[in-house]
């Protein structure tokens, strides 16, 4: 691992609890079989009951921005992908390869708003919308259900939701998949779950994007998929250490205002923060703390960072405050 | 006054060339549109510079400050300014381009506020306002109490400028109220790195495969339209207007007149334009031959809009400030911008 206090991935700064990393161990023993049948299905009825849906809409695979790669591979040569600009890098990257035209909605500032009538025009021939709910880099929620509901009525659309941040903004459209074939929601267990490095990804499915994957079947390795496995079973955790990130979150948020640092409303276990110094993300990584330079995404001063744990927060409160306090009482941009 | 007819500027002899093209001072219809906007009007007692460089234009209650002569030069705007700064004014307010802000600036530096209203050819200082409207939004936060930043004031050679080369530096700074949502950002160079360079090559190409060989092509100032006609191997004005029909230029570094009169001629007229880097103008900043009258013949969807992705990722909204309010309203929605080979990021315009 890297030194210093890496804020920088979004990721679950607590380690797993020891019964999951027990489970991860136990598996190694095995490791010279291919993950077991009936590992699968068990793990497919416990997302499926942990979302609320059936467990055949349940897809799962190395990571959910796979999925999204293979979702982009199956459906966008033929369609025009529509998509949010700042949106999850990646998917961006292979929609630009594949895709047979990519139309991106620049988000409205200040609030970073999705705008619906300028996305609903774009929907006029066979399309694969993807929007990342809650947003990344931004944190905001960017879709309602009435825009889901309009989006899915709209001819030969598929959608698909990312919902990698969901255990931190309540907000889900699993409802909807089973009575819509055009939906499908991209989960993961990185985040809220703290298995980053399990790279556990689940669809919740319609059935348009099932029919897509039924030829495809994810042999995940055996300690990820006991990791996870042992993590569904005792949720709980998972929920307490939600609840300790979003509590952080505020109290981070109140002390960068306190900075006079603009701190955008998140939904999500990080937070975008805009400052006058450009070179922010260098200057706290001279001082250890690893953040995301999103200045190529949203213009010069942008930064976003994950929230760590209290002692985590502190050591960026420091960095910042100590870097402001070098350059003078520095002028924020509203 | 000189962007109608073409001319890069005014400052110096120019002017008498701009009113010999036609040009009428767009000054007047600013400066009323400005003061017609403030709403606490009643809150203060406005002093004026004499005749044309303001009194004409106020209302009967503001009182003169100092004399001029026929003609006005920049030294009229830098004494009245120090004149006004001297009987206590706490605001000082100019509608002009870089060129007036640069006399403010000798004048009175960062004695008082400044509110600046956007009328010049060449508008690129961060000191300025998105419109005139949004002028009087600053003067309203300012007597609403608000704090006060620093501006850039840009220093933009002239001489080179009309040779077709955009050279900048940092002149000083101005105070302004705070209140970033009404004022422009100042413009950023273009980027000449590898990436930016393909990647301006890569939407050119595109922009150029898709031209229809029996339609009037007007073609905006700037490195990225540029980067279209250079693809197809026929030269550009980087600052100014030029027209293409099949490929071949009919029209080189044009007026509004010039435009017009090619209009007549073709029944498909498209405009291509790239927004300004930095603070996102479409229209109103750098190509004011495209008048509100050439905008309006060639309409809404007769315009397309290209820029690299790095230049839209680093921008809020686009913008137009054409000095036709009503007509800029009709842009106020989302527009389509090629950046990229079938690819298009849809941005908000503001006015």
């Amino acid at each position: 691992m890297s030194e210093g206090i890496e804020l920088d991935l979004n990721e679950m700064p607590y380690p797993p609890p020891e019964n999951v990393i027990q489970a991860a161990r136990d598996s190694l023993e095995y490791l010279n079989r291919y993950t077991e049948l009936s590992a699968i299905r068990r793990i497919r009825e416990l997302l499926a009951d942990y979302a609320g849906v059936a467990a055949e809409q349940i897809v799962i695979g190395p990571g959910s921005d796979l999925l999204l790669r293979e979702i982009v591979l199956c459906f966008a040569a033929g369609r025009k992908a529509v998509m949010a600009s700042p949106t999850f890098l990646p998917t961006v990257q292979v929609a630009r390869r594949f895709a047979a035209q990519l139309v991106s909605i620049r988000l409205s500032q200040p609030e970073f708003s999705l705008a619906k009538e300028p996305l609903l025009e774009e929907l006029t021939e066979p399309s694969l919308v993807i929007i990342d709910n809650p947003n990344n880099p931004t944190g905001r929620l960017l879709l309602d259900r009435e825009t889901v509901e309009n989006i899915l009525d709209m001819p030969d659309t598929l959608l698909v939701v990312d919902e990698a941040y969901f255990e931190f903004s309540g907000l889900t459209f699993a409802e909807l998949v089973a009575e819509h074939a055009n939906l499908a929601l991209a989960r993961t267990l990185d985040k809220a779950f703290g298995l980053a490095g399990a790279r556990i990804g689940y669809l919740i499915a319609g059935q348009t994007f099932l029919d897509a994957f039924s030829t495809s079947f994810a042999f995940l390795p055996q300690p990820s998929l006991q990791a996870a496995t042992e993590a569904l079973l005792h949720p709980g955790y998972m929920w307490k250490n939600v609840q300790s990130i979003m509590h952080e979150r505020e109290r981070l948020c109140r002390e960068l205002e306190i900075l006079g640092a603009v701190v955008f409303q998140s939904s999500t276990n990080f937070l975008l923060v805009r400052s006058k110094t450009p070179s922010l993300a260098d200057e706290l990584r001279d001082r250890g703390v690893l953040v995301m330079d999103v200045s190529n995404q949203l213009g010069p001063g942008f930064i976003r960072l994950a929230v760590g744990t209290p002692e985590d927060n502190d050591a960026f409160i420091r960095a910042y405050r100590s870097i402001m306090e070098r350059k003078g009482q520095e002028t924020i941009y509203e | 006054m000189g962007g109608s007819v073409g001319l890069k500027g005014t400052d110096g002899q120019l002017w008498k060339r701009a009113v010999e093209l036609g040009a009428g001072p767009v000054t007047p219809e600013r400066t009323r549109e400005f003061l017609g906007r403030i709403r606490n009007r009643n809150r203060f007692d406005l002093l004026v510079a004499p005749g044309r460089m303001g009194e004409l234009y106020a209302p009967k209650s503001s009182q003169v400050v100092g004399k001029t002569g026929e003609k006005t030069t920049a030294e009229d705007t830098k004494r009245i300014a120090r004149e006004m700064v001297s009987r206590g004014a706490a605001l000082l307010i100019f509608v002009g381009g870089d060129g007036t802000a640069r006399d403010v600036h000798d004048a009175v530096n960062r004695q008082v506020p400044v509110v600046a209203v956007p009328a010049g050819v060449k508008v690129f200082s961060a000191v300025f306002a998105v419109s005139a409207r949004a002028a009087a939004e600053l003067v309203d936060v300012f007597l609403e109490g608000s704090e006060l930043e620093e501006q850039e004031v840009l220093d933009i050679d002239e001489g080179a400028f009309r040779e077709n080369r955009l050279a900048s530096k940092l002149y000083g700074y101005l105070r302004t109220p705070r209140a970033p949502s009404f004022l422009q950002r100042g413009k950023e160079c273009s980027r000449s790195d590898a990436a930016s360079l393909e990647s301006k090559e890569v939407l050119a190409a595109f922009v150029a495969r898709s031209m229809k060989r029996g339609s009037l092509y007007l073609l905006g100032p700037g490195t990225t339209v540029k980067a279209i006609t250079d693809s197809m191997g026929v030269p550009k004005t980087l600052l100014g207007v030029d027209a293409m029909v099949g490929g071949r230029p009919v029209g080189v570094d044009l007026n509004e007149k010039g435009i017009l009169k090619l209009m007549d001629s073709y029944e498909v007229t498209k405009l291509i334009v790239t927004p300004i880097g930095g603070n996102g103008f479409l229209f109103g900043r750098g190509n004011r031959q495209f008048t509100p009258e050439v905008l309006r013949r060639v309409g809404r969807e007769g315009i397309t809009v290209v820029a690299t992705r790095d230049k839209l990722q680093r921008l809020e909204a686009l913008r137009v400030d054409t000095g036709d309010f009503a007509l800029d309203q009709t842009f106020s929605d989302y527009i389509g911008v090629i950046v990229g080979d079938n690819e298009r990021i849809k941005m908000e315009v503001r006015c």
